[in-house]
Parts: C-alpha cells; structure tokens; sequence
C-alpha cells in the first residue's frame, strides 16, 4: 500500500510539473497588454522596460523556472489589473477559504439528498419513485447548468423573499448557492448508487439473507448500501470536479467573493497572471481529487491490491 | 395511463381464450385415430432450406427495439422536427432577419422589448373612429396613425370644459379635444366644478387627442393598413371599418418578442439552435473521429500503449472546463476556437472506452484465427473490433452534442463565447440573464431556455433509448 502511494504521489508530481509548465508556456502566448493596466498610454520604451522588470523578455525556460522558484515560495506573481500591483497569494487566500467552505456544504449536501435517493430508487425499482429519481436524473444531466442555476436563483430568491445576491453575514443567502451546487452531484450520486444496489441486490447473499429471515431493511442497511457504497468512492475525484465547474458558475451569477467568480471576473479584465495563476490552482486541485479518490479507494476496499500477483498476467 | 391498462387486459384475455382453444383442440386429437393424426410430406427442397436460415439482422432488431420505446421515438420526432425547422425557418415568408434591427420608420427608434405575442395589433378602433394619418417613408401599403390633433407646448394657456381624473376634454382655438391629467401635466382641479370653462395650462409639453383614449404607443405612432382608412389631403382619417392599429407597418408579428436593441427573439432563437447544433454536431464527428482513432491505435498497437497512457493521463487530470477556458482565453474568441477548445478534450472518453474494449476483445479466438488466417490490421479492427462497439460509439456521440451545447453556454457565460453578432444559445441566454431582474422581459431568457432544454433531452434520452436497442441482450 505504501509503495502503491508513493509511486501514485510522484506520478501525480510529475503531472502537476507537466500541467504547470504547459499552461505557462500557452499563457506566454497572450497578447502582451494583460501585463499592463494603462498599455494604452505608454510609449514602446516604458513598456519595454516593465517587461523587463517583470522578466518577461527573458527566454521561456528561465521564465518558468523563476516562475517554480516562486512558487515554492508562495509567490505568484502580482496582479496587473485586476487589482494592481497586489500580490495574486493574498487576494486568493482571502477568497479561497470562501469558496472551499461552500464547496464542502454542497458536497456534504449532495451526499445528503444523494443517498436516501438512490436508496429510495433501488428500493422501489421500476415504481413511482424510481421513475421520479429517472426524470430529475435525466434533467440534470441533459439540461446545461447555467440553465437551471440561473432559474433557481430568479424563482428561489423571490419565493424565500431574499436578495438575489450572495451576503457573508446572511446565512439565508447561503441556502440556495449551496444547493444549485449540490444538485449535479446529488443526481451523479443516487444514478451511481442505484446501480450497484440493484446489483448487489441480485446476489446470492442477499437471497441467502432473506432465505435466513433477516429484515428487509436490514439486508438493505447493513449488507446492500454498505457494499454499494465501496465504488462510490472513485466518484470523489469527478464530484469534486463537478463541484469546481458548479462554483465558477454559482460564485459570479451570485456575486459570492470566491475563487470561481474570481476567475470569470480577471478573465474579463484579461489580467494574464490572475488567470494563469488561478488556472493552475483549478488543475491541481483536479489532480489532487484522483489522487485521492485512488488511495481512499485503496484504502476503503480491502479486496483491491495494488501490488501484482505472483503468476499474474 | 387507462388505455395501457385496457390493453395489457385486452391482451391477457386473447391469450386466455387462446390457451382454452389450444386445450379443446388437444382434447379433440386424443380421440383421433393416430394414422390420420399425420400425413407424409415429399421432400421440398426450399422448405429444407428455411430451417438452415435465420433472417435476424442486427439494425433491424435494433430499430424494432428502439421503436418500441414510445418515449423516445416522440422525442425523435420532436427533435427531427426542430432540426428541419432550425433550417428551414429563414426561408419561409415574413421572417425577419436574426441580426436585423428593427427601427419604428417613423420615428427611427429601436422596437427594443416588444412583448411576445401573435400579431402585432396592439389596439383596436371601431369604425368611424377619427384619426390623422402620415404616409410611411418607402411603404405605400400603411399609413403611420395616431389621434393627437395638436401638441401644445409648455405653458399653453387651454379652457378645461369638463374635467375628468383620467382625461379632460380642453377647447383650444376653437376646437375641441382631450388632454390626459395625470401626474405629469398635473391639470388643477377648479374651485367650482360646476364653474366651467375654466382656464388652466400644463408646465409640460402636452397633446390634444381627438378621444379620450391615446393611440399612439406612446408616442410612437401606430401603424393600419391603407385599405381599412379613408384620408383626405390634409391627413385626415376616417376608419371604413374596425381598424387594427399595429406597432410596426407588417402583418409579421414579433412571436417571442424582440430584444432590447430590436431584433426579432424568434429569428434570434431559431439561429441560435442552428448554430449550437452545427458546434454540436461537429464537436460529435471530430469527437468519433478522434476518439475512435487514437482508441484503435491505444488498445491495438501494444507500442504505443505506455506513450497514450501518460498523455491520456495528463490530460484527463486537468478539469475539461479548465482546459476549455484556457483555450478559449489564449484564441480570439470565435466559432473556431470554441469548436477547437471543444474538440481538444472531447476524445478522451472515447478513447479510453475503445481502447478497454479492444484490449479485452483483441486476443479472442477468433480474432486470433484471423490473424493467422493473414487477414490485415485495418481489416481486422473495422470487421472483427469496430462493429461490437457500435452501440456504445453511438451513445456517446448522442449524449456529447447535448454537453458540447453545454459547454458552449458555460464559456460564453464567463464572457469567452461567440460574439453577439452570431446568435446562439449560449448567447441568447446569457443576454437574457441580465434581465431577469424585469418581470416583464424574462421571456428574453424563458424562450431560448425552452428550446435548448428540449433538444438536450431529447439528444440525451433518444442516446440512451438508442443504446439499450443496441445492446443485443436486448434483442429476442
């Protein structure tokens, strides 16, 4: 197990480098003037002396390499318009607690509504609620988020009489942006879930159990959803990334001050290191959700092993 | 739900009356004598033949089960219709233009926010109702009307002869017409009402109406048919008939009204599905091209295996939605780039589930018997591999025209999509979020959120009926 984990570790090392160096090198791509706030004003020889000072006539090796060195440091550069001159760690590690608070409440949601509804659909396969859970399933996935973000924010807001943007003092302002971002998970969660109860319920232990006399609810508590749940986990990493593409949404539809608005808001300024910056937060935290979707699942499921068999092909 | 259920009795009563038959008819044969029970055949040579033979086709029975699934085959429908519709609604008669600004002639304004409707009547006029009427600039066919007889400026001293909360009839040089008292001309009311005339004056711009009622939009003129009217020289109009006062000098109507710089939302609407259905279809084909591709090449070339592992590995690290803002932010925004941005990530699924399937199924017998047969590559992997994917090939290009839609709207919500001069659906609605605040304009974002929620369903479970059709365990 350890040296599964040490060899995922560095594997995922390895694709962090690769995925920073490759969005750097396609950032040093971008018209100059997002380095500047006033590029209009300026004359060839002070631009040419800014992008001396931000080292950015440098060849692109030694820019990357200045740029990691920074990085190991907590150094992300400064913004150029966003917010001038600041430096990018400070404004993200005010917005970032933010963001990662309603994150975990939508994810703690979805498990929440995403459980009892995919229990309640196995149960009940091919009856009313099953097919309800099928509809709401299907809208999820068919219908684009924006779509359905947009319509809870205009009816929800006006039916719990509250204002249409994000308050950090008013919890009630809290409910519905944590929910329109639980409801893609919720939906992935009970469709997944469904599917390995209704196939574990098929096997012969449960037949064994039922043949023995143990309770319906029981069997479905203690034998069925416990052993669906195990390949639930390898679902983590794509609820976070649900999660990560529902708050850019959500955060800039209703002006939360988190990363997710941070970014539609810098890329509307075209502010260069902003966006790379924050893009290279985004990747990472994708990388980190597999990672650990792969080493909980190691973890969880005693029957997976990671080390080859002898005499295995 | 009670037909079904007359049905499915109906159809367990014939089989009930057909076991009861069945029965008698056994009953009948055992009292039979057993020579006349059967007859020799001759041998036929085409009857032996039809036993050696089944006509099982694997698209026929899986169109049978897929028509059986009445839910999706009306979704087809629905879907087939809106694609031809989506192609065919430029060119039918009376549809206005999706990028064109439509002006009042007369005044040279934008109809910005016309509410959705089916005809552009906003008034009707019994006959004999007076009115004046102006020729319309390069259209002989309407007249613009309205009934203000004079406008009288700021200040202008009138005669109130009978005075009204709504509207008060004034006598100014001789004649006599309407005014409207309300907050803006504030008339004031006389010390004696009975005490008329009396004199009073407006501090603003006011108009004279020939009927206490306003028909000019305000103050847009309106629009009738040169036929429904009588005018003499002076422009003064007599209506022959009941008159239809319209907004705009056509017949046409703004069915789902227009946007706030004029242009036709139903002309809008329809391009726009044009064009995230050609950014759908596209993204598919490149999708299935790609995909497919470097599948085969991943699960057959055992070389190439570890190299396409790590790329793939890279990649699908790296959230979609990143690399789709990432591409979209380095490009000029644009209907390239989009496609482009799209279509870097879309093969991922793909490939990785052709290249599982060909590696489970490559060292089969049968393939292997092929390949010591000398049968080639290619002719392996499009005859022997190819054809057990099918269906599922089919199920993902179903399901990624709704998600390239998807990402469309996302991308052009964070401002990186098309330019407003290409309509779309992203576009459409993304304009129309700005002005859900307004009761009275949510249809701006209500139509096109229509029509997309329809056509990603549609895509999405007509994918999924699809797929379970072409399952063969699902055929008998």
């Amino acid at each position: 197990m350890l040296k599964y984990s040490l060899k995922r570790l560095s594997s995922s090392l390895l694709t962090l480098l690769i995925i920073v160096s490759v969005v750097f090198i396609l950032l040093r791509q971008m018209p100059i003037e997002g380095y500047f706030d006033n590029f209009d004003k300026l004359d060839q020889a002070s631009i040419n002396a800014k992008l001396n000072q931000l080292g950015l006539n440098d060849p692109i090796p030694v820019q990357l390499w200045n740029f990691l060195k920074g990085v190991m440091n907590g150094d992300l550069g400064t913004s150029a318009r966003y917010s001038v001159g600041a430096p990018i760690t400070g404004l993200i590690a005010k917005k970032a607690p933010i963001s990662i608070k309603l994150g975990v409440m939508s994810m703690a949601l979805s498990l929440l509504m995403g459980i009892p509804l995919g229990t309640a659909m196995a149960r009940n396969k091919g009856k009313f609620w099953d097919k309800i859970g099928t509809m709401y399933i299907v809208f999820i996935n068919a219908v684009p988020a924006a779509v359905y973000y947009i319509f809870i924010q205009m009816y929800g807001t006006s039916a719990l009489g509250i204002s249409m943007l994000f308050d950090l003092n008013d919890p009630i302002t809290w409910i519905l942006p944590v929910f329109s971002m639980a409801l893609g998970n919720t939906a992935y969660y009970a469709m997944w879930l469904r599917r390995y109860m209704v196939d574990e319920m098929n096997k012969d232990y449960v037949r064994l159990a039922r043949a023995k006399g143990v309770s319906g609810q029981n069997i479905m508590m203690k034998h069925v959803l416990r052993n669906a749940f195990v390949p639930m986990i390898q679902y983590i990493p794509t609820s976070l990334l649900y999660t990560v593409c529902g708050s850019i949404y959500i955060e800039s539809l209703y002006s939360i001050p988190g990363m997710g608005g941070l970014l539609v808001d810098v890329i509307g300024r075209q502010d260069n290191p902003m966006v790379q910056a924050i893009v290279m937060i985004y990747s990472c935290i994708g990388i980190v959700g597999l990672l650990m979707g792969d080493l909980l699942m190691g973890m969880i499921d005693p029957r997976i092993s990671f080390v080859k068999k002898e005499g295995a092909r | 739900m009670l037909s079904i259920k007359d049905n499915k009795s109906k159809k367990l009563e014939a089989a009930l009356a057909e076991q009861l038959k069945k029965d008698l008819d056994a009953q009948a044969a055992e009292n039979v004598n057993e020579d006349e029970l059967f007859v020799l055949a001759d041998y036929d040579a085409f009857a032996g033949e039809k036993t050696g033979y089944s006509n099982y086709s694997y698209w026929r029975s899986t169109l049978q089960v897929f028509f059986k699934n009445k839910v999706a085959v009306f979704l087809l429908i629905v879907l087939a219709s809106l694609l031809a519709f989506t192609f065919i609604q430029p060119h039918l008669p009376g549809q206005y233009p999706a990028n064109l600004i439509n002006n009042n002639p007369q005044t040279g304004k934008q109809l910005s926010n016309v509410a959705p409707g089916l005809t552009t009547v906003v008034a009707n006029v019994p006959a004999g109702t007076q009115l004046r009427a102006k020729s319309v600039k390069g259209n002989d066919e309407w007249y613009a009307v309205d009934n203000v007889m004079e406008s009288l400026k700021a200040r202008t001293k009138f005669d109130i002869v009978e005075y009204g909360a709504d509207w008060c009839k004034i006598e100014y040089k001789g004649e006599t017409g309407y005014v409207k008292n309300n907050f803006q001309t504030k008339l004031k009311l006389p010390d004696d009402p009975t005490a008329v005339p009396y004199e009073s004056r407006s501090n603003f711009k006011i108009e004279m109406y020939m009927q206490p009622q306003d028909y000019t939009n305000d103050g847009n003129a309106l629009y009738a048919h040169k036929d429904q009217l009588t005018v003499d020289e002076k422009g003064n109009a007599v209506a022959k008939e009941d008159l239809e006062l319209r907004v705009i000098p056509s017949e046409h109507a703004f069915w789902f009204g227009t946007n706030n710089i004029g242009q036709d939302l139903w002309a809008r609407v329809w391009s726009g599905t044009r064009t995230s259905l050609i950014i759908g279809f596209i993204v598919a084909f490149f999708e299935a091209v790609i995909g497919i591709t470097i599948g085969v090449l991943w699960g057959y070339v055992r070389k190439l295996d570890r190299i396409l592992t790590e790329i793939y590995n890279v990649v699908d690290n790296i959230p979609q939605t990143i690399i789709l803002i990432l591409i979209s932010y380095i490009l000029r925004p644009g209907f390239g780039t989009l496609v482009f941005a799209m279509c870097l990530t879309c093969w991922l699924g793909m490939a990785r589930f052709i290249r599982n399937q060909i590696v489970i199924i490559r060292d089969r017998d049968y393939n292997l018997a092929s390949r010591c047969l000398g049968t080639g590559t290619a002719k392996i992997i499009m005859k022997n591999l190819l054809p057990y994917l099918v269906s599922v090939i089919m199920l993902r290009l179903a399901l990624s025209i709704p998600a390239a839609i998807g990402n469309e709207v996302f991308i052009t919500y964070i401002g990186l999509g098309l330019p407003v001069d290409i309509p779309s659906l992203g576009n459409l609605i993304n304009e129309g979020r700005k002005l859900v605040t307004s009761e009275t304009l949510r249809y701006q974002l209500i139509f096109p959120a229509i029509v997309l929620s329809i056509v990603t369903i549609s895509f999405y479970i007509i994918g999924n009926a699809f797929a379970d059709a072409a399952d063969p365990k699902n055929h008998v």
